[in-house]
């Protein structure tokens, strides 16, 4: 049978699997108001970074593709948006800009002015009542069925362990290959970790061109960490791996790349760059739970999978690493190690140690999986979905801070 | 990947295995597949998910996983006992090493 989900018709033809209101703080001093009116307004999510002041263009524009992404992302049902005063700020993030390009997916967009609305107390309530408007609005849409070839899946591996170039990794690699073959997307990242794999990657680029933007991606990773006289052993692996088998970040990186699967991959994109087309992508960035997600949700993702080894968390009932930070994209859990899923099975959705357990073969653990993403695409929640906490996002910028 | 009972090997190529059960001294692990030798002694505890060296490595060469380089031996290693960063190393992104390169 084909796999099938029940997501929601966006305008533009695109595919959500929540249904979501944005609000965006368009300058950093609305940030409180932003998030007080999504405090008041279930259902909503605030989008707070930590501001555009003093950083140069080129990571203004990376704040202005993750606002922009986060409203268009289809699990985004309308965007409010809450600004100063006409045409303040930088070009990049003007009011007007932002909303422009959002409103270019059809979808309800709307704005707020602290000078119209008369000053902070008065916008504080007007922002409560249109959101409110906005929530009984979207929450009247119906989800309807649709194959594959509507869902983004991107994922990141972290505490890995050396279970999950084993089992973690894989199972997710097999079901992007049957996401790709069905005319999905998918997307994987941390370039850091792709050093000391990249003559296994380079292999399924879909050219040469491909291939030198992926090269060039880790070349310039490692030499930032050269220049900064850093022996990465002692950044990356990080003593969570150590402690849990993983021995050099070659190994790390090997085993790291397998969660992509096998297709071939399309393109380079950086860090908020939205996917346009079918297929698979690596996005050159950091590998920050606190970040990537943020940067996958405003690609265009419905589904952040973050694969964990796990080994080398202390205690039981461990915290999870991030709790929503893709804001709109929900955050699922996976590990290969059966012993961290016995340890935190609270916050940890699926459990593919049993291939080492010898309990399920490989292929019908990434069946079950598949299974699982469709449900969660269909609405069920995800374990970190159930709680009411946003940790604050980094995003990834380059700097220098001025 | 070569699956055994105590023990996964990812490729052919590797000098290395993982072992799926903690190990403990002494223990007789079975790596099979036609190698020519079945059975090898651990030579210490080795915890659940760590490597075991399959074979003699010598300080300065190469340890293979998933049939490729992940780093050289640091120290010679002998087969039945524990890799990892007592004995071996990367070599990928070192600005320590910067020097001599």
């Amino acid at each position: 049978m084909k796999d099938q989900f029940l997501g929601y018709r966006r305008e533009n033809g695109a595919v959500g699997i929540r249904n979501h209101v944005l609000i965006i703080p368009a300058q950093r001093q609305l940030n409180m108001v932003a998030q007080k009116i999504s405090d008041m307004v279930p259902d909503t999510k605030a989008f707070i970074s930590l501001g555009e002041l003093g950083r140069p263009r080129e990571d203004r524009l990376v704040l202005q593709r993750t606002i922009v992404g986060l409203g268009m992302n289809p699990n985004t049902a309308s965007v409010l948006i809450i600004g100063s005063t006409p045409g303040a700020g930088y070009d990049e993030l003007k009011v007007e800009k932002i909303s422009g390009e959002i409103a270019k997916s059809g979808k309800r967009v709307e704005v707020l002015l602290l000078t119209e609305e008369g000053g902070m107390y008065s916008l504080l309530g007007k922002g409560i009542k249109v959101a409110r408007d906005m929530v009984l609005e979207a929450s009247r849409a119906v989800r309807e069925p649709f194959g594959l070839e509507y869902l983004t899946l991107g994922v990141k591996c972290g505490m890995s362990d050396s279970t999950s170039g084993i089992c973690g990794n894989p199972t997710v690699g097999r079901v992007f290959d049957r996401l790709i073959q069905a005319g999905g997307r998918a997307v994987f990242s941390e370039t850091t970790e792709v050093i000391g794999a990249e003559h296994v990657l380079i292999r399924r680029a879909k050219d040469e061109t491909v291939a030198q933007k992926i090269l060039n991606a880790v070349e310039e990773t490692e030499q930032k960490a050269k220049s900064v006289g850093e022996d990465i052993r002692e950044t990356n692996p990080i003593p969570e791996n150590i402690a849990g088998g993983l021995t050099t970040l070659e190994e790390k990186s090997l085993g790291a790349i397998v969660k992509a699967g096998s297709s071939t991959i399309e393109d380079v994109i950086a860090y908020a760059q939205r996917i346009e087309k079918p297929g698979l992508y690596f996005m050159d960035a950091w590998m920050s739970s606190l970040s990537l997600p943020t940067g996958y949700a405003a690609s265009g993702v419905n589904l952040f999978m973050y694969q964990m080894g796990g080994a080398g968390v202390p205690g039981r009932e461990f915290p999870l690493p991030a709790v929503s930070s893709g804001i709109v994209t929900p955050i699922m859990y996976l590990t290969g190690n059966y012993q961290t899923y016995e340890r935190a099975e609270d916050n940890i959705d699926f459990n593919s140690g049993t291939i080492l357990q010898d309990l399920e073969t490989p292929q019908e653990t990434a069946d079950r999986l598949m299974t699982m993403i469709l449900r969660i695409a269909s609405g069920a929640k995800t374990k970190a979905e159930t709680f009411n906490h946003q940790d604050p996002v980094e995003l990834y910028f380059q700097g220098p801070s001025l | 990947m070569y699956s055994q009972k105590e023990l996964v090997i990812m490729s052919e190529a590797d000098n290395i295995g993982i072992v799926k059960v903690p190990v403990t001294k002494g223990q007789k692990i079975t790596i099979g597949d036609g190698r020519p030798d079945n059975v090898i002694e651990a030579r210490e505890e080795i915890p659940f998910g760590f490597k075991i060296a399959i074979q003699d490595i010598k300080g300065g060469e190469t340890v293979y996983k998933y049939g490729e380089p992940i780093g050289i031996a640091s120290l010679d290693i002998q087969k039945g006992e524990m890799v990892h960063v007592h004995n071996m190393e990367g070599l990928r992104a070192r600005g320590d090493l910067n020097a001599s390169e």
